[in-house]
């Protein structure tokens, strides 16, 4: 399947207990995710590789897969070609990380056990990646599952088929007992073959439901004159054989016939046996087309293997002790079906290939007289219909190669899910489930924010080949150290992962990838995006959204004004407050009284480097201008820069009986106490108003609360204008004020300088949690005041560009006109207007 | 000698003579100047000029190996541009004398104006008089001698090249420094005064790029993207992203640099809906050949337009921001999908050109890449006055994309933090830009549309003034358009939405009367053929898209263009890393997502029962949100909002 196909667009109905992910519409899988039948979560437990969270890896991998440890080293890996980052500079070594994973967490760490909850019963019947998937699943819901296993061991070609230089029995065996562990309920009957120990009627009396996964256990043969030699074998008998503990005696040279996985396995299997000079393989198409896994091919190449390509077999040729395999040339034609070119042979390029044994790898059937004379069997598969799973028995189902024909691992079990599905929908009584789809999930991994991430060259992991001792099957590759896995999970593209941009969300990302590989001749699938593409978003902008700065634009200077010249960082910000407070930057600081005093001195040593004030009940230390907040009843500090009277929710009158010299204000948060503190202010020559949007100014951290109430500036300009005093008194802005792109809107909208509170504690170390804030301790005072000086700066060239884009040159110089509202909300709570119009 | 009586003959005329008689070799003698403008603009002969009497704004510019020799005065932007060749101006020069020339030589007998060499990049620029102020302005290379006084800051955020002043150095520039003059220069100096006759006895101080504003001081920590669902909205203030910028900057001390466009959510052309039901629009492939697409823009004014198989273009987007096989791959699929292509900042380089058959040439205000010889072989012309994702701002390319191939096409020293100039060095208003356009339209024969870019702003008023300027059409900008690197916060902040854009454009131009006189491609955000028709029902002539374009040809969104070490080789110069980029795959892709725009265009405008793309209007369409109707004056009818299935399961 093409992970571009039409379902990724028109994506089917996800069947109960298959939905994707939990209600997140953001979500698209990953194409490594997709081409994965079993739907692996790979970009999460990728992620957690790089986080060095080993065990929650290990769930990511295991929850749709329990041949994890075996899939870590031989899944022929569909994920690693759809891999985005195949084009680029080689695909993510999806496989080895998971080997990586499995290999250091796979054989202590257990999933808690899963009791049999269900009265129902269901045989399985062959013990292979399919078989064994299905039970798994259906175990986990709760079903009791007897597998009948013909051998004496649980695995099918896995155990059989594989070599141990690949896949050690060991780990097949660590999977097989994580599985038995998880899944109590799994009941096994080994040395158990159908139609002699059990027949089917007997299963189908037994159990509720009865599962066919029987494999491709037979290699078919070559149809052709001189097979039924002795020295002419099967490969996937062959195989067993060696998987069994044989190690033959070789001749010196062993062709293998075929290019499949059985065929690698086979001819590097034989090169590890003794007596065994060279191994040749003879396949009848070109190197392009051969269907051995890259990587197995390149290994077999690596070992010495020799490859034949363009050669076709037609006889063999046994005379005495010789041995001779008849062949032709080919070469390549047009292509047929399945896209690979079609072998034509050459006339007259009859020729032969001398060797002591031919290994004949050329595919695989399933045998069952049993099932044959019960009519289940159709050709040399089980009858099978891929919709439902179903033979023609209607208690009884089938999967894997045995029904379908020889694939991969990987394959079998998703058909092993697919099967459980299926079989699930019959126990519980349902006739027409929902198509089968594979479900993806994720776990939201954050990205890894590594630095070399675009860098880092694919990590190849240690390859040893055949090894000092062949003849014992050492394993071929070593796996990922921690530094190396690492820096492979860092090179994931993490395609999952929402990007940092609405307009070029995953959803929209892969859909204009999709719309890039769609043929332009392709009506259905143009109609399939067509039909996505026409539907609208969710409305941003819900009813309920506060209004909030964020919903505030600048207007640019274009054409129309001046465009400020020069362009660097030349625009002033220097300001006073009634000309009495003389400003470098139009900032101040609040809301550290309550810290710990090493948190002050920082902060007063950034505020000293950047010549800004402190608003607080209590001074910050010396050098730091300081505007002393004022209760009622408490008195003025002859020491503050400038006092600052605190109102409540209702205007009080000051007692200004001890009145000072020094600058006067006043603090107000409730709009009930505004319109009056403003005539008073005015009456009484106050400088300034500190507006507090986000409530009483002497609490720590008001603004940890909610979104600023915008609506206290727009009143107090209202109020101003009313009494047209709008330029008497300084307004000054605390609350919510995050950058220096918001102070200069704030300063657009009225102001004249703004106060910073909860972002000069984030700069400084602190984090918000769920009690408040927290402060760092391993911060240095020098550091918290180098950060707190570095932010106050960076607002200020924040907020000059601002103006400067608006075509200032002085960002005092900004007026309410340079800005609109982007949501009717913030429109209506600033007075902002909105731009566009075509008013009816 | 040929005699050309500019009493006579109009200037357009008298320079189409020029370029014939240049071409076969002759001198001219020009009669009656009376100060008109673009005299011998555009000129390309190694031949002798002789202005006898004053010359008007750019004199000689655009020009190539033609020797002026102007008997008096000159006004502004005396050899604007010029490659190879001289000016020999006996009288005093406007300001900006020399602006922009990329080699050649300039001698102004008299004083020269302000702003005089700005953004220069070689060749040489004399004034034997005094200097105004800013002389050298933003200039990248080549040198200015000024035997009289420098005139206040001299060599302002100058970034290399030198300035030699033998009067008072009135007071030096922002990133401007003096130091000690190397002998052999003096003699350079001294040969090149002998050569132009100008005797001076005297002593010469330098000027040149004091080197610390460049590159930023400290590098900002580099952080892959923040997904941007966990920061919209009231409930997350003190979101993910707030507190990283809050953390990256208490490091650096300055503003934050990005690439790609904004992160927020704002109203949009997917905020509408059309009035018709199209659940069967697009049910069979002949709605490609029921609907009329084919689209021409920017021959209103009687230039070649451009001939677009669709209302699609390809936005500008800069050689240099992008890698060469990027630009490369576009260009390609451009000419697939029959629509044209545009080079940006960046200039043109052959391969380029060879890829795309219909290439817009951008000239901006740094005039990086710009020349009359790529001018000449474009397809039309575009002043770029800002952009939707950063307006108000120059471009900026971080040092670790300027490669010693890139600054060589640009004409700027490798290696620095490029932060291109905001504005024109001589389009100060609206009436310097009809000067301008002129100029333009004079080097190219009035053959090729000239259009503006503008970034969505006041356009309500920006608008009026292009079309009152004279271009043919207006590469209208939304504040969704992306970039290859720019501060964070204006990326986010400044502008307006691309929707209210068309909006206020059209409206503003039909209170002028003059919605026939200029055309409007409309882009920012634009990612299919449906948005393309919405544009085209709200009154845009076409649709162009630029990061969706790029998306197609295998970008990730990984947002760290401005990095210079893209993962898939297209927004980097780093060799290694390009060479991921295969531009025969990528153009293929970048083609049929071309080609699904395409079929979604027809497929909309057959299901709304038309036959031309020209019938859409926005009686088709409906709001269906309320900010969506408050911008636009539709109806707010949410009942036309399609149901997502997936979205109404998990309701349900």
């Amino acid at each position: 399947m093409s992970v571009y196909d039409i379902n990724r667009i028109k994506v089917p109905q996800a069947a109960s207990g298959t939905e994707d992910h939990t209600g997140q519409t953001h979500f698209v899988p990953a194409p490594c995710q997709v081409a994965c039948p079993v739907g692996t979560d790979a970009p999460s437990y990728i992620g957690y590789i790089w986080e060095g969270k080993l065990e929650e890896a290990f769930e990511a991998i295991t929850s749709t897969n329990p041949f994890s440890s075996i899939c870590g080293r031989v899944c022929d890996a569909p994920c690693e070609p759809a891999c985005r980052r195949t084009s680029s500079d080689g695909a993510v070594q999806i496989r080895n990380l998971k080997r990586y994973v499995m290999d250091a967490v796979g054989h202590t760490y257990d999933l808690p056990a899963i009791e049999v909850s269900q009265s129902q019963t269901v045989a399985v019947v062959g013990s292979g990646p399919a078989g064994l998937v299905a039970a798994h699943d259906l175990a986990v819901a709760g079903y009791e599952v007897h597998v009948y296993e013909m051998t004496d061991r649980l695995g099918g070609m896995m155990i059989w088929g594989i070599p141990a230089f690949r896949l050690p029995p060991e780990i097949i065996q660590e999977d097989i007992d994580r599985l038995t562990t998880r899944c109590p309920g799994i009941k096994i009957h080994l040395n158990t073959e159908l139609g002699k120990d059990v027949s089917l009627d007997e299963l189908k009396s037994r159990h509720d439901a009865v599962l066919m996964t029987i494999g491709s256990w037979w290699g078919k043969s070559m149809q052709i004159p001189g097979e039924d030699d002795p020295r002419v074998v099967d490969g996937v008998g062959f195989l067993r054989r060696i998987n069994n503990g044989e190690r033959p005696q070789m001749p010196e040279t062993v062709v293998v016939v075929g290019g499949g996985d059985v065929a690698m396995d086979a001819c590097r299997a034989a090169l590890r046996l003794p007596g065994c000079r060279e191994v040749k393989v003879v396949y009848r198409r070109g190197p392009e087309e051969i269907p051995a896994r890259e990587i197995e091919l390149h290994h077999a190449v690596k070992e010495g293997i020799q490859f034949i390509y363009n050669t076709q077999q037609i006889a063999v040729e046994g005379n005495g002790d010789d041995l001779a395999l008849q062949c032709v040339r080919t070469e390549s034609g047009e292509p047929d079906e399945d896209g690979r070119r079609r072998p034509i042979v050459v006339a007259n390029s009859e020729h032969t290939i001398d060797c002591g044994l031919v290994i004949a790898a050329v595919g695989q059937q399933s045998e069952c007289d049993h099932l044959g004379d019960l009519g289940l069997m159709g050709g040399d598969r089980v009858a099978t219909e891929w919709e439902s799973m179903r033979t023609a028995d209607p208690q009884v189902f089938a999967a894997g190669d045995g029904a379908f024909g020889g694939s991969t691992i990987v394959m079998a079990m998703s058909h092993g899910q697919r099967a459980a599905y299926y079989i699930k929908a019959f126990l519980e009584g349902r006739d027409d489930p929902l198509p089968y789809r594979t479900p993806y999930r994720t776990r939201r991994v954050e990205v890894a924010q590594d630095l070399q991430w675009e860098k880092n060259p694919l990590q190849e992991p240690k390859f040893f080949g055949i090894g000092d001792k062949p003849i014992e099957f050492p394993e071929i590759e070593a796996t990922y150290d921690v530094n190396t896995a690492r820096d492979e999970a860092a090179r994931c593209y993490r395609c999952d992962a929402e990007t940092g941009s609405a307009d070029y969300s995953v959803g929209h990302r892969e859909d204009l990838f999709s719309m890039a590989r769609t043929n332009p001749n392709d009506q259905a699938k143009l109609k399939a995006m067509f039909d996505k593409r026409v539907r609208q978003r969710p409305d941003p902008f819900p009813d309920g959204r506060d209004a909030t700065l964020d919903d505030i634009t600048f207007l640019p200077a274009n054409l129309s004004r001046l465009v400020i010249d020069p362009y660097r960082e030349a625009c002033k910000v220097s300001t006073d407050i009634s000309g009495r407070l003389e400003l470098d930057l139009p900032f101040f600081a609040a809301g550290f009284d309550a810290e710990a005093s090493a948190v002050k001195d920082g902060l007063a040593d950034g505020l000293r480097r950047a010549a800004c004030g402190y608003l607080g009940v209590s001074p910050l230390g010396d050098g730091v201008p300081w505007l002393q907040l004022v209760s009622p009843g408490t008195s003025a500090n002859p020491e503050a820069a400038a006092v600052v009277y605190v109102q409540g929710e209702r205007f009080e009158p000051i007692d200004l009986a001890a009145s000072t010299t020094q600058p006067r204000g006043m603090a107000v948060y409730a709009s009930g106490a505004l319109e009056d503190a403003i005539v008073y202010g005015l009456d009484s020559g106050f400088e300034f108003l500190v507006l507090c949007g986000n409530g009483d100014p002497r609490k720590s951290w008001p603004e940890l609360a909610a979104p600023p109430d915008l609506t206290l500036i727009r009143d107090a300009i209202t109020v101003l204008r009313k009494l047209k005093k709008e330029e008497a008194i300084d307004l000054i802005w605390y609350g919510g004020a995050r950058s220096g792109t918001d102070a200069a809107k704030l300063i657009a909208m009225g102001c004249k300088a703004v106060v910073y509170g909860l972002p000069l504690a984030l700069g400084m170390g602190a984090s918000i949690s769920h009690t408040g804030l927290e402060f760092a301790a391993d911060y240095t005072v020098e550091e918290r005041g180098e950060a707190a000086a570095n932010l106050l700066k960076a607002h200020a060239s924040e907020a000059s560009m601002m103006a400067r884009c608006t075509g200032k040159t002085q960002l005092h110089n900004l007026e309410p006109e340079d800005l609109r509202s982007i949501t009717i909300a913030t429109a209506a709570a600033t007075g902002i207007p909105m731009p566009g119009t075509r008013a009816a | 000698m040929v005699t050309i009586d500019l009493a006579t003959l109009p200037v357009r005329e008298a320079n189409e003579q020029l370029r014939r008689i240049g071409a076969a070799g002759d001198d001219v003698e020009l009669i009656n100047p009376d100060a008109r403008h673009h005299l011998g603009v555009g000129l390309t002969s190694p031949i002798n000029v002789t202005v006898r009497g004053s010359a008007g704004y750019f004199c000689a510019g655009l020009s190539d190996s033609a020797n002026f020799l102007v008997d008096r005065n000159v006004g502004w932007g005396v050899g604007d541009n010029m490659y190879q060749g001289s000016v020999v101006v006996k009288g005093n020069a406007g300001a900006i004398a020399g602006v922009a020339i990329r080699g050649g030589e300039v001698v102004i007998h008299g004083n020269m104006g302000s702003r005089s060499g700005q953004v220069m990049k070689a060749g040489t620029l004399l004034c034997a008089g005094n200097a105004n102020f800013m002389a050298g302005y933003l200039m990248y290379g080549g040198r200015i001698i000024i035997l009289g006084n420098s005139g206040e800051k001299v060599g302002e955020d100058m970034a290399s090249g030198d300035i030699y002043v033998a009067g008072k150095v009135e007071s030096l520039g922002s990133d401007a420094t003096l130091i000690d003059l190397p002998r052999d220069e003096v003699d350079s100096i001294m040969e090149f005064l002998d050569r132009y006759e100008i005797s001076f006895k005297g002593h010469f101080q330098k000027v040149v790029n004091a080197g610390k504003k460049l590159r930023y001081a400290t590098s900002e920590q580099q952080m892959r993207s923040i997904p941007f669902f966990s920061f919209s909205g009231a409930s997350d203030y003190w979101n993910a992203k707030v507190q990283e910028d809050i953390f990256i900057k208490a490091q650096i001390g300055r503003y934050r640099i990005r690439g790609y466009g904004g992160a927020r959510e704002l109203p949009h052309l997917s905020d509408l809906a059309f009035r018709k039901d199209l659940s069967s629009a697009g049910n069979d492939m002949g709605v490609l050949s029921r609907v009329a697409m084919k689209t021409e823009i920017g021959g209103i004014n009687g230039a070649n337009p451009l001939t677009l198989s669709m209302p699609v273009m390809v936005a500008p987007m800069s050689y240099g921001a992008l890698s060469a096989s990027t630009k490369r791959a576009i260009g390609m699929a451009s000419t697939l999908s029959g629509i044209a292509e545009n080079t940006g900042e960046g200039g043109m380089s052959d391969a380029q050109r060879d890829a795309a058959e219909q290439l817009i040439f951008q000239m901006l205000g740094g005039r990086l890449g710009w020349n009359i010889h790529d001018m000449q072989r474009a397809n039309g012309l575009e002043i770029y006055i800002s952009q939707g994702a950063k307006p108000g701002l120059g471009g900026q390319l971080m040092a670790k994309k300027v490669t010693p191939e890139l600054a060589k096409i640009r004409g700027i020293p490798p290696g620095i933090d490029l932060r291109s100039p905001s504005r024109h060095p001589d389009i100060l208003g609206a009436d310097d830009l009809v000067i301008k356009v002129e100029e333009l339209r004079e080097a190219t024969g009035y053959r090729l549309p000239v259009s503006v870019k503008l970034g969505a702003g006041r356009v309500r008023d920006d608008i009026k003034i292009a079309a009152k300027d004279g271009f043919d059409f207006v590469e209208l900008d939304g504040m969704q358009g992306s970039t290859g690197a720019g501060s964070a916060e204006v990326l986010e902040y400044v502008g307006i939405p691309t929707l209210p854009a068309i909006i206020e454009a059209i409206e503003a131009l039909e209170e002028i009367g003059a919605r026939e006189r200029i055309q409007i491609v409309l882009m920012g955000g634009l990612r299919d053929g449906v948005d393309a028709v919405k544009a085209l029902c709200l009154g845009a002539d076409a649709a162009a898209f630029g990061t969706s374009a790029i998306v197609a040809g295998g970008c990730i969104a990984c947002m760290q263009c401005h990095v210079g070490q893209c993962v898939t080789g297209i927004a980097t110069q780093d060799p290694e890393h390009e060479k991921r980029y295969k531009p025969g795959v990528e153009s293929h892709n970048i083609h049929r997502f071309f080609e699904s725009v395409r079929f979604q265009i027809a497929a909309i405008t057959d299901g709304l029962g038309y036959t031309d793309v020209r019938q859409l209007s926005r009686d088709d369409l409906v709001a269906v949100t309320p900010e969506a109707a408050h911008i636009t004056g539709l109806p707010y009818e949410p009942e036309y909002r399609d149901i997502n299935p997936d979205l109404q399961m998990q309701a349900g």
